[in-house]
């Protein structure tokens, strides 16, 4: 057995499906395989990448179909690292709701690996990105060209020799995104980065055909604000503030998926009352999100009705969130191990009502929309993405869930206790932009259940852990004794220390799966915090959704897969 | 407000009969008049990129509703609009794409920077962040805050109406000296650690130890107390 040759691998980790299968199949080429915090992260050489990769896909006892996430690290003057960079891959088994992270080291003076396009779908933009963000080229790969910064750029700006501030200046943008053959007749038209129906910045070039459109290509990057290079230089609190701009529409839920992955990281839980509070406010966050997703999208299709409706509803539970800790959009709320502070004494009063209030408003949306010809017929059949599609480019949440995937992180891995509530999942059939709408309408009723269950057995007690290498300790005691003042210092002063390693803290955002990737080398920075953001692989199959449709339809489609610009270039 | 007290000072006191006959008429000049109508009908452009624009959302959602200063009507179009909102962060990407939309703006123009990102770059001093808007554009107002709260936005718009009022408007880009301008964190971990090796070998070259060694330290000598001591 090839595995008898890997004295490293413990009969433990040999359980595993994943490192059983690829030790078997690839030998010697298996560099490693670790188990931390429950989760498996295999290394193989560059060699075997392709191979592991499609097993990984195709062994029906892996069965890893959907496409998370692939990402570089740069482990500069790391001596535990035999090579500089490292790709990371990630890949979720829908039937048998496993993560996996696959590894590869890629050396500095050949940075080369073979692309994974013809795998999958979704690997395209983040293989861009990892060679715009690191350099490393990933060979055979279709359009290799700067996906997130500008064509004036020079460098890879998240390597570690890359000063954080230094700035290029773009004179030109970049004017064709498609390739035009010289005597067409067929018209071209920039759908953005200005554009009423692009929510943010982004942009799409379409060729057309009268109405219809021929080809379509996507460029993003214009709201590439730097969170990944901005927390290398964070301590692990400092970067919460960041977190809440990834996805402004529901920023309490970014700030919980960042706590989660650090408590993670860490080994210490939040209490429980903390954890009710964060899905109270996070299911709060997901009927926020929903709302702004579907009432802008038919604003743009000229129904302007539902957005005054639910914008009701959406300042009541910014009212609330202020209520909890004084900021409406990005709130700040969560801690490392808990929350900055209880939330006021009339909480549960105050949701119950702002649930009626919103649930009203949801009920207005639900009469105003779901029924109406006009509506449904501008969204039925429109904008329809297959099963296999979904999955092979990774898509998330209610438009996975819309094309028929059954699968939620909330009840697959569940985190924050919710595993104690009862809600359901709801799944579209057809995958078009009416399945979408219905699923994200389905949700906001499951949200309003989970919330309601969690109101009525809200825990007592404190609402962030006594650990006084995680937490700080109360003011009152920082006052009153010489020990407390000390561990406050020593917080402030060296931030919270967790131990080197590599986790995935994943969770179910408005959106989708919200994935941080965060390798810590022990000290109170981060080295490397990738994002798996939902709507990047969302977006990116945005143009082939377009292809063959109404230019109209295009409007249509792009609300539906409610592309965030802040979560989608980061 | 009625439309007298608006003009108050700009118009000739219409109660004072020997103006006007009959109380009909008011005297005024077309300047006065003109500013008063593009102050109370202001057509906004958002230029709304990243979180300040959800924020912008609300001011013209029903809560907060922009309607009563008379700009309600957005204009995603820059060739229909006099102000624009530049609510969020703009990156070096974008920075073009904003110069060509505010260039499109029809004159008299007037520009609100939402935010602080809008402003000076925000929290994010990074690759690729424009350190603020004004190095390509001029701006009228800057609202602090991160998002500002909806609160702070109708105050800018009310500045706005007054500057309409009296005629001010920001002539040229106020941050154009510095376009390009750095973020921090301008130093590198690798050409630093050259730097000090190429220190430590002249200082060996030169018989000296590296910085911050002591290892030049000789051991103290032996205090010889002298036989007779004690």
């Amino acid at each position: 057995m090839a595995s008898a040759a890997l004295p490293a691998l413990s009969p433990a980790l040999l359980e595993q499906p994943a490192v059983r299968v690829l030790s078997e199949a690839l030998g010697e080429n298996l560099l490693g395989a670790t188990d931390f915090r429950g989760e498996v992260a295999i290394t193989v050489d560059r060699k075997a990448w392709l191979k592991a990769v499609s097993l990984l896909k195709d062994h029906p006892e892996l069965d890893y179909k959907l496409f998370l996430d692939l990402c570089g690290v740069d482990f500069l003057d790391r001596e535990e690292e035999p090579e500089r960079f490292v790709v990371v891959l990630h890949l979720y088994s829908v039937s048998k709701k496993r993560h996996v992270r696959l590894r590869t080291p890629v050396p500095e003076a050949d940075p080369k690996l073979p692309t994974i396009t013809p795998l999958f779908k979704g690997a395209n933009w983040f293989e861009r990105e990892a060679w715009d963000m690191y350099g490393i080229v990933f060979e055979g790969h279709p359009n290799l060209i700067r996906l997130l910064t500008h064509d004036a750029f020079v460098g890879h700006p998240l390597r570690k020799d890359y000063p954080q501030g230094q700035r290029h200046v773009l004179k030109e943008p970049r004017k064709w995104l498609l390739d035009v053959p010289h005597e067409s007749e067929h018209l071209v038209i920039n759908l953005g980065p200005s554009h009423p129906a692009m929510h943010g910045c982004f942009r799409v070039q379409a060729l057309l055909d009268g109405e219809i459109v021929r080809d379509a290509e996507a460029e993003i990057g214009y709201m590439h604000r730097n969170f990944e290079k901005m927390v290398e230089a964070r301590t692990y609190w400092q970067v919460i503030p960041y977190t809440d701009r990834l996805n402004y529409c529901s920023s309490f839920m970014n700030g919980h998926g960042w706590a989660l992955a650090v408590e993670k990281l860490l080994g210490v839980p939040a209490p429980p009352r903390a954890e009710a509070v964060r899905v109270i406010l996070s299911e709060f966050s997901r009927i926020m999100d929903h709302f702004v997703c579907i009432s802008t999208n038919v604003v743009d299709l000229g129904a302007i009705t539902p957005f005054f409706v639910v914008f009701r509803g959406r300042e009541k539970i910014y009212e609330l969130l202020e209520s909890c800790c004084g900021a409406r959009l990005t709130v700040s709320y969560v801690r490392i191990g808990g929350l900055a502070q209880d939330v006021p004494e009339d909480f549960v009063a105050r949701c119950r009502e702002t649930l009626d209030f919103v649930m009203d408003a949801a009920k207005q949306m639900d009469e105003l929309l779901t029924r109406n010809v006009i509506f449904t017929r501008r969204f039925r059949d429109i904008g329809v993405m297959s099963k296999e599609d979904a999955l092979s480019y990774g898509w998330a949440g209610p438009a996975l869930r819309g094309s028929g995937v059954e699968t939620d992180v909330r009840r697959d891995a569940p985190y924050s206790g919710y595993d104690q509530y009862d809600f359901d999942v709801p799944v579209g059939t057809t995958g078009d932009c009416y399945d979408r709408y219905l699923v994200r309408m389905e949700e906001i009723r499951q949200s309003a259940r989970i919330i309601r269950q969690a109101l009525d057995k809200l825990p007592a007690g404190p609402v962030i852990v006594d650990d006084r290498k995680v937490a700080l300790p109360p003011k009152s005691e920082v006052y009153g004794n010489i020990e407390s003042l000390m561990n406050h210092f020593k917080l402030v002063y060296d931030g919270i220390l967790p131990p080197a390693g590599e986790v995935y803290g994943a969770t179910e955002g408005a959106n989708g799966e919200l994935g941080y990737y965060v390798v810590s080398d022990g000290s109170k920075h981060p080295w490397r915090v990738k994002v798996r953001p939902p709507c990047y692989n969302n977006y990116q199959a945005y143009p082939q959704l377009l292809k063959g449709g109404q230019i109209a339809d295009a409007i249509a489609i792009i609300g539906g897969l409610n592309v965030i610009a802040g979560e989608l270039d980061r | 407000m009625g439309v007298l007290d608006i003009l108050k000072g700009k118009f000739v006191d219409p109660t004072y009969a020997g103006v006007h006959g009959g109380g009909d008429i008011i005297t005024t000049t077309v300047d006065a008049v003109v500013k008063w109508g593009r102050k109370s009908s202001i057509w906004p452009m958002p230029f709304g990129t990243a979180c300040c624009a959800i924020e912008f959302m609300a001011l013209t959602g029903s809560h907060y509703d922009l309607a009563r200063f008379g700009a309600e009507v957005l204009r995603f179009s820059p060739r229909q609009s006099d102000l624009m909102f530049v609510a969020g962060t703009i990156p070096d990407k974008l920075g073009p794409v904003l110069k060509t939309i505010y260039d499109q703006m029809p004159e008299p123009k007037w520009v609100i920077s939402m935010g602080v990102c809008a402003s000076s770059g925000g929290f994010y001093r990074s690759y690729h962040v424009m350190q603020g808007i004004d190095e390509l554009i001029p701006v009228d107002v800057y609202v602090p805050g991160c998002p500002p709260s909806p609160e702070g936005l109708v105050a800018a718009v009310m500045k706005i109406q007054e500057k309409i009022q009296t005629s001010q408007q920001a002539g040229a880009p106020q941050g154009a000296h510095r376009v390009g301008a750095n973020g921090e964190g301008m130093y590198d971990r690798r050409a630093r650690r050259a730097e000090w090796a190429k220190d430590d070998a002249e200082r060996r070259a030169a018989g000296l130890p590296p910085r911050g060694v002591l290892s030049d330290l000789k051991p103290e000598p032996e205090i010889d107390h002298g036989a007779h001591h004690g």
